[in-house]
């Protein structure tokens, strides 16, 4: 079971010295020249990781520990995001049917959709990239530095099994279970908003007339698929660090950004996806 | 010690005194980026930057960030249009959809997105790379050498990244409105002409200029945080990812609570 060792791409960052002259058009197109081997490594490792699943290879013991640290370690964060991006949501939203038309009883029932479908999922997944795809990849990225992960190896335990899956177990059950968190708390202080500014009542903005199973079906959809994206891409940046404690720097930095654009990326796949397949009401 | 006096607190007060001590750390915190920001100013009047620093900082922290935020930019613009497809279809709106997409993209969601970027790729890379700077004592010979780091080192980073979030925002919004145009004629069947006229004629002037406006308040909350927590680490090597994951989180908290007073203000 050996981990591929990728490509190098971020030399050029490590030595910012006069070695490498500022040229607009390298520094535009190496992040597409890297992309291409960056996403079979990513595929070699959730295929390694999903086997490795498959096979019973789970340490309870860091299974419950990385839950813990993913799932309740997040929630005050997600909850101060949530509430705001929930009165964001109204008095934008708000604002831009009133131009339309003038009453906005209809408001509420059109958010709760637009939560479920997207923002809460999304916005989620990008604040949980945040937080712990950082820290995934920096302890990962220590333990490669440091050349814990070749002890590993060689005292037969495999690393994939032993760091990553319980990160991918965590993730995915973790983010699904805020996502239906972040709804809530975004609905609720989404109601708060549209009656402290919009005068709208409680029983007229709370309206699931819109919902329905197809888009708690999309939620749950991208909720999971974020939860697999966000420690994958982690893992493999933190897997493949090299340079020392400056190098660890960069793989958490990247991380973040990559598991990021994954996410978009996804959302962007799975909008369409549900759109086709799951249409809403 | 902590350990000991931990001890010796009696069980009703351990609650209360950790929300005490949180209190005080948001408070030590805000005040210190006030500091910070205070001291900024002060070398602002009149201006003393190392112009070699600024540019080297423009370039690695705003041509270097050009393709995350334009691929960011396009698949938010993609999915603005397929999530306002249903509300536009019910309404029957096809007409202004130019219009819908573009005043929700320019207003709230391509600022808000792209600072959260940027503040994940180059906030996080600016407090890493101060707070490594901090605990090998590089301030301190900085000082020794009679430099002041404020003025060489910080004030630098900070007017790049608030001039290269501006003008990221600026590319983001035109990346965005093409991935909307895209996304409109192939999902709903909306020609160019048409999204384009309602997106001409009903938007105005100021929803761009909030666009600006809020990356611009973004870009400073950006750069204080991440200035603030490369500066303050503690604690080695360890020390430092700490300082870049709450760095991080707090630079999140503040877009968001700033996006929703600027939304709330600049109507």
């Amino acid at each position: 079971m050996t981990i591929h060792a990728q490509p190098v791409d971020t030399h050029a960052e490590l030595e910012p010295s006069a070695a490498s002259e500022p040229s607009a058009l390298k520094t535009l197109t190496a992040p597409f020249s890297a992309f291409g081997s960056d996403l079979y490594g990513l595929y070699t490792l959730l295929k390694q990781t999903l086997q490795a699943i498959a096979r019973g290879q789970v340490d309870r013991e860091s299974l419950v520990a990385q839950c813990y640290s993913v799932g309740n370690g997040s929630v005050l964060f997600i909850t101060v995001t949530m509430t705001v991006l929930g009165m964001i949501m109204v008095v934008q939203s708000g604002l831009q049917t009133q131009r339309v038309i003038p009453e906005l009883s209809l408001l509420g029932a059109n958010i709760i959709q637009l939560l479920a479908r997207e923002f809460a999922p999304t916005v989620c997944a990008m604040m949980l990239a945040t937080r712990v795809g950082a820290g995934i990849a920096a302890e990962i990225g220590s333990m490669v530095v440091t050349d814990q992960v070749d002890a590993l190896r060689m005292s037969g335990a495999q690393p994939v099994a032993y760091l990553v899956v319980p990160r991918f177990i965590a993730c995915v059950v973790m983010l699904t279970a805020l996502t239906f968190w972040s709804l809530f708390v975004a609905l609720v202080a989404g109601t708060f908003a549209a009656n402290t500014v919009f005068d709208l009542n409680v029983s007229t903005f709370i309206n699931f007339s819109f919902v329905g199973m197809s888009d708690y079906v999309v939620m749950i959809l991208k909720a999971v698929v974020f939860g697999m994206a966000i420690p994958i891409v982690s893992s493999q940046r933190g897997l493949t660090t090299f340079g020392g404690s400056e190098g660890v720097g960069w793989a958490t930095t990247n991380a973040v950004v990559h598991s990021s654009v994954a996410i978009l990326l996804l959302d962007l796949l799975l909008s369409i996806f549900g759109y086709l397949v799951f249409p809403p009401l | 010690m902590s350990e000991t006096v931990r001890s010796e607190t009696p069980f009703g007060l351990i609650v209360p005194e950790r929300m005490g001590k949180a209190v005080l750390g948001i408070a030590e915190q805000v005040g210190g980026m006030g500091v910070l920001t205070g001291q900024l100013v002060a070398r602002m009047l009149p201006p003393r930057i190392d112009r070699f620093e600024l540019i080297r900082n423009m370039h690695k922290m705003g041509v270097r960030s050009v393709g995350i935020v334009s691929s960011t930019a396009l698949f938010t613009g993609g999915t603005i249009i397929i999530q306002a497809a249903p509300l536009v279809v019910r309404f029957g709106a096809t007409a202004i959809i130019g219009w819908a997409a573009g005043f929700a993209m320019l207003r709230e969601v391509a600022p808000l997105l792209i600072a959260l970027m940027f503040s994940g790729r180059v906030g996080a890379n600016n407090t890493a790379e101060l707070g490594t700077m901090v605990v090998t004592d590089q301030l301190d010979a900085l000082r020794a050498l009679a430099i002041d780091p404020i003025s060489y080192l910080i004030l630098p980073r900070v007017i790049s990244m608030i001039v290269m979030l501006f003008a990221l925002n600026v590319i983001g919004d035109l990346v965005a409105l093409t991935g909307a145009v895209i996304g409109a004629n192939a999902l709903l069947d909306v020609d160019f002409a048409l999204f384009m006229d309602s997106f001409l004629t009903m938007l105005e002037a100021w929803d761009f200029v909030l666009s600006m406006i809020k990356s611009l308040a973004f870009g400073v909350m950006i750069a204080i945080t991440s200035c603030y927590f490369g500066l303050t680490v503690t604690g080695g090597a360890p020390g430092v990812g700490r300082a870049v994951n709450s760095s991080v989180v707090a630079a999140a908290i503040g877009i968001f609570v700033m996006d929703y007073f600027s939304t709330f203000v600049l109507k």
